[in-house]
């Protein structure tokens, strides 16, 4: 590694602080992605802020009909939740299907979703979920906080704290993982909250994360997987990589949310 | 790897004030998202720096632009290569031909190398991030020409 300074900060004001101050600096959460990326050099921020002394910004509890996720919860707690397992069991499985052992019990929900990975599970979960995500700031919807291929509407010196879920009446996460990295080729979340049905589609966008209305119109009129027969998303400004071409996605974002839909009608 | 990206724009200007902009370094400058600096070294080469950030990857690169074919006002390439030291390098360039319709209509054909880590490593994200890029360049440059 090269050199750089490591603040650890003991609370989320100090953190902003530290953040709003120093020049170039980093906030360090699981560092899943940033490590890496440092260790490659294709990142040398000056400073890190590390977040994992916080008190209170990890945990999983039951709040009325939501569940509150702390920013700095790994994906193996919330996998392995009991609270999360019985009441949103979509979102348990999600998290115990993210990349390796490892990332699972170093990368936290909060880092995943301020980086906003294109390929990332997480992001999936809270547009699918209708999540809102609270910051030292303020609270975001997710339907506002995605804004495109790594970007949010965070701000300079904003830090996420917790994500709320509202307990959906359905809900399944179904992905085509990359063998090697799992990261999602494409990745299909749907739900039923009430009268509101979401699709949201990870893995396949140029600009990341996305909903995919027509799907979701089209579930409205009858929950189940016949009501997606002769429906497809346009392959232009999907992704198309080695791994797949944008035609490929497409369909496989069909096929994928039509398995979603029998999961979480089942 | 190889990349290759095709576009038109529609810009509110005549074709002369469009050709003029696209030959002005200031201009170019504020529209080449993270450029840090654009200096002319004769009418038709420049020394760029920019700044790429793609998610955690921030990487700086150094380079000379140069403009060619230079067929007034109708269009030009503009090619050029960029080292970035650990993070790898780029090289290419783009065919801009303008064409009078409704003020004036802007194409390219965009060809482009990457190679070393970036390539390596950033594969499912260089197509997407570059069509950021000139997402964003346009934008800045359809503002520009307003």
């Amino acid at each position: 590694m090269y050199a750089f300074t490591l603040h650890r900060p003991s609370s989320v004001r100090q953190a902003a602080n530290l953040l709003a101050k120093s020049e170039d600096a980093k906030l360090l959460a699981g560092g899943q992605t940033l490590i890496p990326t440092m260790k490659q050099r294709l990142a040398s921020p000056a400073s890190l802020i590390d977040l994992s002394l916080i008190e209170g910004l990890s945990g999983i509890e039951l709040r009325g009909r939501s569940i509150v996720i702390g920013a700095m919860t790994r994906h193996a707690e919330v996998a392995d939740s009991p609270v999360v397992q019985e009441n949103l069991p979509a979102l348990a499985e999600l998290a115990g299907e993210i990349g390796d052992p490892h990332v699972r019990n170093m990368g936290t929900i909060g880092g995943s979703l301020a980086n906003n990975d294109p390929n990332a599970d997480y992001p999936a979960a809270a547009l699918g979920l209708g999540a809102t995500i609270v910051t030292n700031k303020r609270r975001i919807a997710a339907d506002e906080f995605f804004t495109g291929m790594f970007e949010t509407a965070l701000g300079a010196d904003e830090i996420v704290t917790k994500v709320m879920f509202p307990l959906p009446k359905k809900a399944a996460y179904v992905k085509f993982a990359n063998p090697a990295s799992r990261y999602a080729l494409v990745g299909v979340l749907v739900s039923k909250r009430g009268r509101e049905i979401r699709v949201a589609v990870t893995g396949a966008g140029a600009n990341g994360v996305f909903r995919v209305t027509a799907f979701e119109e089209a579930l409205q009129r009858r929950f189940g997987p016949k009501s997606l027969d002769g429906l497809s998303v346009p392959a232009a400004g999907l992704n198309s990589d080695i791994h797949g071409s944008a035609e490929y996605r497409a369909h496989l974002i069909g096929v994928l949310a039509r398995r979603a839909v029998a999961a979480a009608a089942g | 790897m190889a990349m290759v990206m095709d576009g038109e724009v529609q810009l509110p200007a005549p074709r002369e004030v469009v050709w003029a902009k696209l030959n002005d370094a200031e201009v170019l400058k504020a529209c080449i998202p993270g450029c840090e600096s654009l200096e002319k070294l004769s009418e038709t080469e420049f020394q760029a720096v920019a700044v790429v950030k793609i998610g955690p990857v921030k990487a700086k690169f150094k380079g000379k632009v140069r403009l060619s074919d230079l067929d007034p006002p109708n269009g030009y390439r503009i090619s050029g290569e960029g080292d970035g030291g650990v993070a790898g390098f780029a090289k290419g360039g783009a065919t801009v031909a303008l064409t009078p319709k409704d003020g004036t209509q802007l194409s390219y054909h965009v060809d482009a190398q990457i190679g070393g880590k970036l390539a390596q490593l950033g594969q499912r994200l260089v197509n997407g991030a570059a069509k950021n890029m000139a997402d964003q360049f346009f934008k800045n440059f359809v503002a520009a020409v307003s």
